[in-house]
């Protein structure tokens, strides 16, 4: 795999049909945001949000890769009962003039089984990301090389997951208000 | 037999500028391995999100960074907007364009000056810090603040651009043509300047694509990106701007210090161009699309859905995640990544190989932002004796005055 980045870019929707032609039912959800502005109002860029099931998060990653290098942005999360909810932020095709696609990939972790594949191998720009997840909802990645906490501080008690709502979260007696 | 030693730079270091902790392995002066461990600085701002409205996380989100504090309030903004389809008045879009190119041109210069005293250069220092008081004055102008602008709203911005503010504007672009360059020949001239940046902290193309680093440390290294091509956003629609490599200007990227210096010299030149593109192509018309907040409070109260935004920053791509749930009047929650959160992971990469003297450097040259990368949360439970809270020492200075006035009575 060369570490380049495509010089032209394929567009959203013909990317999207792709993607569900390949993954069919396998993607739970997929949809489009345009993004309008200037003068005209036109159309300027479009992001693609999709879902799959954690079995279908690495293969998923994979398939971006035959497309163009995946640009990594960051993990953003959520709990959300049952779940740990992760959507990766990342970007494809970022040489021609609004022929970014932006890409939300959504997977639902079950805190039965807080496992994924970590992606640090082909996307080493991950790290923080997933260290960071680890840390805050306690996810643990397959094959990240480095577990070690990355913004809570040393002595930090690895049992209180800072964003999680259930019981491993934060108490209020936790939290110091400093005004 | 070699040794190595470990030596730790930060979190606390005269050659830094904000905490950061580099474990750096050495052989000699050599590095030959480095381990950073962020996590100094963590105020959890996105923690405190969730107890406060989307307009008063506007201003929580503005002092996230005090240099790039639009690029994060307008990214935070467009993410609110993208997931409650909102939309922006031209001129609003146009003004917000205004704001970030000013932003990028003090960002810059204020690096660029901070990089001279980084390798002792202080007479350059100083007059990059002379520079960058201008852009400051129409900061100033046009928002009233030299830092934390309060310009940006839901739907457009807080301020109009008057016609004085105008000419002001355009004074300031004919300054930096004409001030600026001195400043860029005295540095990128000067023998020692680029003895001292050549050849250090290199990162090469392909480590850039794979480390996913952003801004003008990615281009630097001869990435051809720029969310201002690649995903337009506001007035970027009606201007184009080309990312700047080193390629098109000095026949090679070698993605060292110097590039970076480099790149980010040109942007200014680049910023000031767009700056007069905008003021050109100023639409008339409102600039907010809806002035009352009360309003704006009630409908997003009924939004539900994430949003994403996404901007180029001076430093990089700024990404900011939002999620509102119907019927709650609170951000649910919130995730920001700065860019030196992405540049950041590639620093152990620029260390291999340079001497322990050009770490400083090395830090400095991706534009770190300590405080834009670290936002979490709370304390332990177990409170640290040392740490005095605002509300303590309000309490301490009113004691002062309780007890001198005591003693004189």
């Amino acid at each position: 795999m060369t570490s380049k980045f495509r010089k032209t870019a394929m567009a959203c929707g013909i990317l999207a049909d792709a993607l569900k032609a390949r993954f069919g039912e396998a993607l739970l959800k997929l949809e489009t945001h345009e993004h309008k502005g200037g003068a005209a109002n036109e159309t300027l860029y479009r992001d693609l949000w999709v879902e799959v099931a954690p079995e279908t998060f690495r293969p998923f990653i994979e398939a971006l890769f035959e497309y163009d290098f995946v640009n990594f942005h960051v993990i953003s999360g959520d709990d959300t009962g049952d779940d740990v909810e992760l959507n990766y932020h990342l970007s494809l095709f970022q040489r021609t003039r609004g022929g970014r696609v932006g890409i939300t990939l959504t997977v639902r972790v079950p805190k039965a089984a807080l496992s994924l594949p970590s992606i640090f191998d082909v996307l080493p720009g991950s790290e923080y990301s997933e260290r960071e997840v680890r840390e805050m909802f306690g996810v643990d990645f397959d094959g990240l090389p480095n577990k070690t906490l990355v913004f809570l501080p040393e002595d930090w008690d690895e049992e209180i997951k800072p964003w999680r709502r259930d019981a491993t979260g934060p108490t209020p007696e936790h939290v110091r208000e400093l005004s | 037999m070699s040794t190595t030693y470990k030596v730790p730079i930060g979190p606390v270091h005269v050659g830094l500028k904000e905490p950061v902790t580099a474990w750096l392995e050495l052989d000699g002066e050599r590095i030959v391995g480095a381990r950073v461990r962020p996590g100094a600085i963590h105020r959890g701002i996105e923690f405190m999100a969730r107890e406060r409205n989307p307009i008063q996380v506007i201003y929580l989100s503005e002092r996230i960074c005090g240099i790039c504090s639009f690029s994060h309030v307008l990214c935070f903004i467009r993410a609110i907007e993208d997931l409650a389809g909102m939309t922006v008045p031209v001129r609003g879009q146009y003004i917000r364009t205004l704001v970030l190119e000013l932003e990028r041109v003090h960002s810059h210069l204020l690096w660029a000056g901070v990089a001279c005293y980084t390798i002792g250069f202080d007479s350059a220092f100083h007059l990059g810090m002379q520079l960058r008081e201008r852009v400051m004055d129409i900061l100033e102008l046009l928002t009233g603040n030299r830092v934390n602008y309060g310009v940006a709203t839901f739907g457009g911005v807080r301020w109009d651009v008057t016609p004085e503010l105008a000419k002001a504007m355009r004074e300031m672009i004919r300054y930096y043509r004409r001030e600026f360059t001195p400043f860029r020949d005295i540095v990128m001239d000067d023998p020692i300047a680029h003895a001292r940046m050549r050849g250090v902290g290199v990162l090469t193309g392909e480590e850039a694509v794979r480390y996913s680093a952003t801004g003008p440390t990615a281009r630097a290294s001869g990435l051809r990106i720029d969310l201002r091509k690649s995903s337009p956003y506001e007035a970027y629609g009606d201007i184009p701007v080309e990312p700047i490599v080193p390629q098109d200007h000095f026949g090679a990227a070698r993605g060292d210090v110097l590039d970076r210096f480099a790149v980010r010299v040109m942007e200014v030149y680049q910023s000031l161009d767009v700056l007069e593109k905008v003021l050109d192509g100023l639409p008339e018309g409102p600039y907010a699309a809806e002035a009352n907040l009360n309003k704006v409070l009630a409908s997003l109260k009924k939004a539900e859905g994430t949003g994403w935004g996404i901007i180029e920053a001076p430093r990089g791509d700024d990404t900011h995640v939002v999620h509102l749930k119907g019927g709650d009047e609170n951000v649910y929650w919130w995730k920001v990544r700065a860019p030196t959160y992405a540049n950041a992971v590639s620093w152990p990469l620029m260390f291999r190989g340079n001497e322990l003297a050009d770490a400083p450097l090395i830090i400095n040259s991706i534009d770190p932002c300590i405080s834009c990368m670290e936002r979490m949360m709370v304390t332990d439970g177990r409170g640290d004796p040392r740490v005095v809270t605002r509300a303590e020492l309000l309490e301490r200075c009113r004691r002062k005055t309780f007890d001198m006035m005591g003693r004189r009575a």
